[in-house]
């Protein structure tokens, strides 16, 4: 049972992260960055619990809070250029990110032994969950908390205003701006929610896996962040759900039978499902079908 | 100091590998407005193609490696054409990237398996050469490396420039629909540019496995952060932008090796590429606006 419990949590932070994505996404802009940010929630939130020893909860709301803010400073120059160049933009800052940590050194003495992040070995001894006794179901539990209070909350912005707003800046940027939309103002307050959501994850990342490394962070994982939304369509947040279950509980899961060769279908199914539905999974015509299918059996809506 | 110019020499020298891999990306955004994100990758996997062919067949000369690379690396550009692009419309530019981006993890998964995952010794050509000028000494591969790009660089522009092909690659690049009222077939265009853009990668590759003396999977992701870096310091679209932003920052990154380390080494290109993205977004040759 631990290991579905595990599984879950995966597919829970990675919800944080494609979630994320998927916020910068609505503006119509691809990001790269998204694991530059996790990095940083992941190494603020450990530190905070580990080096200064602050309870879990106020590690993580600064860590969201820094990776929000970081996300912000960066998206002020980064959101100058748009579309490929951003992509490149992002990607860039995420891998500075990384090495940033392969090179950050600052281990404490606790006890007998020495804590803190050691550049290329990583940070070791994140046990705070451990050492305060959760269970795997626990931590699991905690972990969709949070997963469903995001949701809940990109729900309810996607119905508001705001909502309107960014998707009306991903549609179409020069109708935006001419309804008066502050396009930078809009794409950064969306790079900033990502940001802050994206730094949510990585502080739960460091703390169930309990040693995190600039590795973790690679570019592996932004690619793994903007698929997920790319995948599911950007129609609702829970397609970038779907895409999450999809990849992280069938494909890397599910396929482990297939051992070695499971990783060679994984880059094939992307270019097989980008053929097939370029606009995402769930794309507007699945949302038709779909309603179609409910409205024929409840009646008209 | 005398050691930072002799880490300037040799980087810039190293840096034509990069000219080569941002000129591919740079061709292929030119014609389509598209970033062919397999393109680093299958340059990797057409060095490998060569080399693997060449260890079934022991007594074939160093020289037939390299030609076999270039080759492969068309046919592996061909293949990405029509796999991530031919059949997906050309108004979603995400979905073009996701593809690309798979491809560059399905590549990579078929080098990983192909070779075990070790990394394979690639041939080197006059690594025993050294020549001596003022006291500075050039490494014979590294010079081979650069001649070879400064000469297929020379070909890719007699081509663009001389041909009926580069014209109608210039047309389409230009403006695809004008282009296409004229009678040009912009499909064919576009198969042939990842074939051309193909080919330089395959040399690329090939080069990149001579000088560094093997090759391995490990290669692809950062060669695609570095050529990415390249196309956009130099101007996305701009050709000679993209040759000059190669041996620019195979300069730069080396002479940082020397000063900061091999660890911190790339933050700095990174640094670097920032702060290009806010002094001047459009590159060194910024493509002029209003073309679409």
């Amino acid at each position: 049972m631990d290991f579905v419990f595990g599984l879950l949590q995966i597919i829970g932070v990675h919800s944080l992260i494609g979630l994320s994505a998927y916020v910068v996404l609505l503006t119509g802009q691809i990001t790269l960055a998204q694991a530059g940010f996790v990095a940083v929630g992941a190494y603020v939130a450990a530190m905070l619990t580990v080096l200064v020893g602050w309870p879990l909860m106020p590690a993580l709301a600064v860590a969201a809070l820094v990776a929000a803010f970081v996300a912000m400073t960066v998206g002020f120059p980064a959101l100058r250029v748009k579309g490929l160049m951003l992509v490149i933009a992002t990607l860039a800052f995420g891998e500075a990110v990384r090495l940033f940590f392969f090179n950050f050194d600052y281990q404490i003495a606790k006890g007998d032994v020495r804590v803190g992040p050691l550049g290329g070995e990583g940070f070791r001894q994140i046990r705070y969950f451990p050492e305060n006794g959760w269970s795997t179901l626990e931590v699991m539990l905690f972990v969709w908390m949070f997963v469903a209070l995001a949701i809940a909350v990109l729900w309810w912005i996607d119905r508001s205003r705001f909502g309107a707003v960014l998707r009306a800046v991903g549609e179409d940027e020069l109708a935006a701006q001419a309804s008066g939309i502050n396009l930078t103002a809009v794409k950064v307050a969306a790079m900033t929610i990502g940001g802050g959501l994206a730094g949510l994850a990585g502080g739960l990342y460091a703390h169930y896996t309990t040693h995190i490394e600039h590795l973790s962070f690679n570019i592996s994982l932004a690619i793994f962040a903007v698929a997920y939304p790319i995948l599911g369509g950007t129609r609702s947040v829970f397609g970038t759900i779907l895409a999450v279950v999809f990849v992280q509980g069938l494909l890397i899961e599910g396929l482990r039978f297939l051992g070695d060769w499971r990783n060679l279908l994984f880059g094939a199914l992307i270019v097989l499902v980008m053929n097939v539905r370029p606009d995402g999974l769930l794309s507007l015509d699945a949302w038709r079908w779909a309603k179609k299918k409910t409205g024929a059996k409840h009646g008209a809506a | 100091m005398f050691g930072f110019v002799q880490a300037l020499f040799d980087g810039v020298l190293f840096g034509a590998t990069y000219a080569l891999i941002g000129i591919g990306f740079t061709l292929v955004f030119g014609v389509m407005r598209k970033i062919n994100m397999a393109y680093a990758a299958s340059s990797i996997g057409g060095a490998y193609i060569g080399l693997i062919a060449l260890s079934l067949m022991p007594q074939v000369p160093a020289i037939a490696v390299f030609a076999l690379a270039v080759l492969a690396g068309g046919a592996l550009g061909c293949f990405v054409y029509v796999t991530c692009f031919h059949f997906i419309p050309l108004s979603n530019p995400r979905a073009t990237l996701m593809s690309t981006i798979g491809m560059t993890l399905l590549i990579e998964e078929v080098i990983v398996h192909a070779t075990n995952g070790a990394p394979r010794n690639y041939p080197a050509m006059f690594d025993d050469l050294m020549l001596e000028a003022a006291g500075f000494s050039f490494r014979g591969d590294l010079l081979l490396i650069f001649a070879l790009s400064c000469v297929s660089m020379g070909i890719l522009l007699v081509v663009l420039y001389r041909t009926s092909l580069g014209l109608a690659t210039r047309a389409v690049s230009q403006q695809a629909v004008a282009a296409q009222l004229c009678g040009v077939r912009v499909g064919q265009v576009n198969a042939l540019t990842f074939v051309i853009a193909g080919l330089l990668g395959g040399l690329a590759g090939a080069l990149i496995g001579a000088s560094v003396g093997t090759l391995s999977p490990l290669l692809v992701l950062p060669l695609t952060v570095k050529g990415l870096i390249v196309t956009v310091i130099g101007g996305l679209g701009s050709i000679p932008g993209a040759i000059i932003a190669g041996l620019a920052v195979g300069g730069f990154e080396n002479v940082l090796q020397q000063w900061r380390g091999v660890t911190e080494r790339d933050l700095y290109v990174m640094l670097l590429l920032f702060a290009f993205l806010v002094f001047r977004p459009g590159g060194i040759f910024a493509p002029k606006i209003g073309r679409d």
